[in-house]
């Protein structure tokens, strides 16, 4: 039970991490930046909202491959371990029904 | 008489649901609008749409808090339009499935009277680290689409007997808690009206369940949450408290690659001899929240239950440190 509350944890306080570090950056970077090489204010801040929309898409998409990986290679795993343990009971039957 | 007002608020609530629920249970029964519990062996036949009892109580605690505090009769209108037109949309798909694709259009409906009375901060939310922003022209977009999301989210986080029941009741304390901690004070007091509704579905719905909320009761109640969301500005504590919901939503939608029904798609979970729920290697099977949590191995319907309400509670701690952090920024 705790395996599988202390996964989500770990997922939920990375993305939160990565969230407050995201509104950092758009705030402290990303609002702030000038362009000298651009003078539309319209251009600018599109932009600057492309890049926050990117920023926030990235952050979806690590979200999504992070719990992806982590959910098919946890079903495996305990696939497997529950095969190792059918055929471990197996071979414990055969040895009994020969004793 | 603010203390008054509280107090009604959270009571009236909790008392009209508390005696509606069982009138609405035996109305349900009778007509025979009822579920079958597939995650039972003997599958059960269970009464459907408990979640009318839920708006009739918010819908008791509102009126009585407008008696109470006139000044704010705006606000509360607009918090419980939303929540009755959510209410409307479930009960149409209760009763007439609707499609995958009409439902989560119709649910954008459920923000317009936050929209129309102004019953929002205009300049937009309030981040931690950032404080407050200056979105004027994209926040109300924002809120129309926050609103519709948060509805289908709580609707389809519904696996498990008092899963939704269970997890919204925690992010309305979470609510109660960071409106305390921001003094938001409107938010407080609907949170507080919903909170009452909430709990007593809670009871009603915790395994083994005694009715189904229905869509009627996920919608509107997500609708409910998202606009206390909107009208206390608390966005981005509802942002983390809704982590589980968002996460079960996102998840399954970006494994199916669009909008879907439950009976659309294969299983995500699959029920043992035993009884205990195990998650499905079915490649094209959405991957839900459910199904993360059962990847560790099979759980009893009650256990998976309450892991989902102990990650909400972990997500609930989570928002209530991002309210802090937001009051250490503002």
């Amino acid at each position: 039970m705790i395996r599988r509350i202390l996964d989500f944890v770990l997922v939920l306080l990375f993305m939160w991490a990565c969230m407050i570090l995201g509104l950092w950056l758009i705030s402290g970077v990303i609002v702030p930046l000038k362009l000298p090489w651009i003078n539309d204010r319209v251009v600018t801040a599109t932009i600057k909202v492309a890049a926050s929309v990117g920023l926030a898409l990235f952050w979806l998409w690590l979200w999504r491959e992070i719990v992806k990986r982590m959910f098919w290679h946890t079903l495996r795993s305990q696939e497997s371990r529950m095969k190792k343990r059918s055929k471990k009971e197996k071979a414990l039957l055969r040895k009994s029904d020969k004793d | 008489m603010l203390m008054i007002v509280e107090l009604a608020a959270l009571s009236v609530g909790f008392v009209v649901s508390l005696l509606s629920m069982p009138l609405v249970m035996k109305f349900m029964k009778r007509k025979g609008i009822v579920g079958v519990d597939i995650h039972k062996k003997d599958h059960p036949s269970i009464p459907e749409m408990g979640g009318t009892a839920v708006i009739i109580g918010v819908a008791a605690s509102v009126l009585t808090v407008i008696v109470l505090t006139p000044g704010k009769t705006h606000l509360l209108i607009s918090f419980l339009a939303s929540t009755l037109i959510a209410g409307a949309i479930g009960a149409v798909d209760d009763l007439k499935p609707l499609n995958a694709k009409v439902k989560p259009f119709l649910t954008l409906f459920s923000g317009i009277p936050i929209l129309l009375l102004g019953a929002y901060n205009s300049r937009g939310p309030v981040f931690p680290i950032v404080g407050q922003t200056r979105l004027t022209i994209v926040y109300p977009v924002m809120i129309i689409i926050a609103l519709a999301v948060t509805s289908n989210a709580v609707n389809m986080m519904d696996p498990f007997n008092g899963t939704m029941s269970g997890t919204c009741t925690v992010i309305a304390a979470v609510m109660i808690v960071s409106s305390l901690l921001l003094s938001q004070h409107d938010g407080l007091i609907l949170s507080l009206c919903i909170f009452g509704p909430l709990l007593v579905l809670y009871l009603f719905n915790k395994y083994p369940a005694k009715v189904f909320s229905g869509d009627v009761g996920s919608l509107s109640i997500g609708a409910a949450l998202g606009a206390i969301a909107i009208i206390g500005q608390l966005e981005v504590v509802a942002v983390v408290a809704f982590a589980p919901q968002i996460m079960n939503a996102f998840y399954g939608l970006s494994t199916i690659g669009r909008l879907y029904e439950r009976r659309e798609v294969p299983r995500p979970i699959v029920i043992l001899d035993d009884g205990r729920l195990m998650a499905t290697s079915d490649p094209d099977a959405p991957i839900t929240l459910a199904r993360v949590i059962l990847a560790r191995g099979p759980l009893h319907e009650r256990e998976a239950a309450q892991v989902f309400i102990i990650l909400s509670i972990i997500s609930g701690i989570l928002a209530v440190f991002t309210a802090y952090l937001i009051k250490v920024t503002v």
